[in-house]
């Protein structure tokens, strides 16, 4: 237990894994599994009856906390976000939760004042107004 | 959080699916595989098993001595789904209880808030009951909610995870 109480995804304390894994956004997999449920519907029948529970959850569920839906702006959000040397983890808080300020940007991922990467408030800000013009051209 | 993962299975496949056409045995090992998958359902360190990506490699067969069953390694990409305590997430809440309320989280559902961890809150009882604070922000069923994971924990038996999530904190709550 005692590694397990060290984890803390703020600080990006998360088991190294983890940490390289490759993180999707909740917009990135909404497109992956609706993608996937009309070739189940091509596929089947009965597409409900070939999806898991798991599955049909969470569809639901992406489908509903996406903040941006076309393929396009999604490309362009991670596109983005990448030209700041976040860890993958980082890149999708920020992609899901969208933060409108810096102080919320910042309380979102504490972990972006440290590593060794001088992100003064100027440059989150240009992040995040670039991240809102997207949503407004969508 | 939404990971992508690589993984490698062994899948068994039933003699009688074997086919004398090398397209069909493909087909059914993916078949199994995600019919395996789905079975799954999740894994203690991994998370949920959400979908397969693609199906990266497919290795040699072993033919099983007494049954004829084919054991097939394969290589695959996945979805998968895990909370990590400290980790920021938004869920929607399913139930409200009077010492506390339940959100669903992609996939899992026995994701909780106690009472003690949404200071201010108040509870409302009634036909549809609620939370509120002072500022009259207002927690029911199919309020959206942003929170913060303390800890989850693995049930081996169902094959689920069940969360403990906390309101306190800045920008935390209620959202639009």
């Amino acid at each position: 237990m005692s590694t397990e109480e060290e984890e803390n995804a703020a600080e990006l304390k998360i088991p190294d894994e983890f940490l390289k894994a490759k993180c999707l956004m909740n917009c990135e997999v909404a497109l992956i599994l609706e993608h996937k449920y009309e070739q189940l519907q091509q596929m089947a029948d009965d597409p409900m009856n070939q999806m898991s529970q798991v599955f049909e959850k969470s569809l639901q569920y992406v489908k509903r906390f996406s903040r941006y839906k076309n393929p396009d702006a999604v490309r362009q959000v991670r596109e983005i976000l990448s030209r700041y040397q976040l860890a993958e983890f980082e890149l999708c808080v920020l992609g899901n939760l969208c933060p409108e300020t810096v102080e919320e940007a910042k309380h979102m991922v504490p972990s972006i004042k440290t590593r060794g990467r001088a992100h003064d408030d100027e440059a989150i800000e240009k992040m995040l107004n670039d991240l809102s013009l997207i949503k407004k051209f969508e | 959080m939404f990971l992508k993962t690589q993984l490698s299975w062994n899948v068994l496949v039933p003699a009688e699916n074997i086919d004398a056409e090398g397209l069909m045995l493909q087909k059914a090992i993916l078949i199994r595989l995600l019919d395996e998958f789905a079975t799954k359902k999740a894994f203690k360190d991994l998370g949920y098993f959400m979908a397969v990506t693609t199906l990266d490699h497919i290795g040699e067969g072993l033919v099983r001595q007494h049954s004829g069953d084919l054991l097939f390694p394969v290589d695959f990409s996945c979805i998968t789904f895990k909370m990590f305590p400290g980790e920021l997430l938004e869920g929607v809440v399913h139930k409200i209880l009077k010492h506390g309320m339940f959100l669903r989280c992609g996939p899992a559902e026995k994701v909780y808030i106690s009472h003690h961890k949404m200071a201010g809150y108040q509870y409302v009882p009634g036909e549809n009951p609620s939370f509120m604070n002072d500022k009259s922000s207002k927690i029911e069923k199919g309020t959206r909610v942003r929170c913060t994971v303390i800890a989850e924990r693995y049930d081996e038996a169902e094959r689920d995870f069940r969360v403990l999530v906390s309101l306190e904190g800045d920008y935390l709550g209620p959202v639009s």
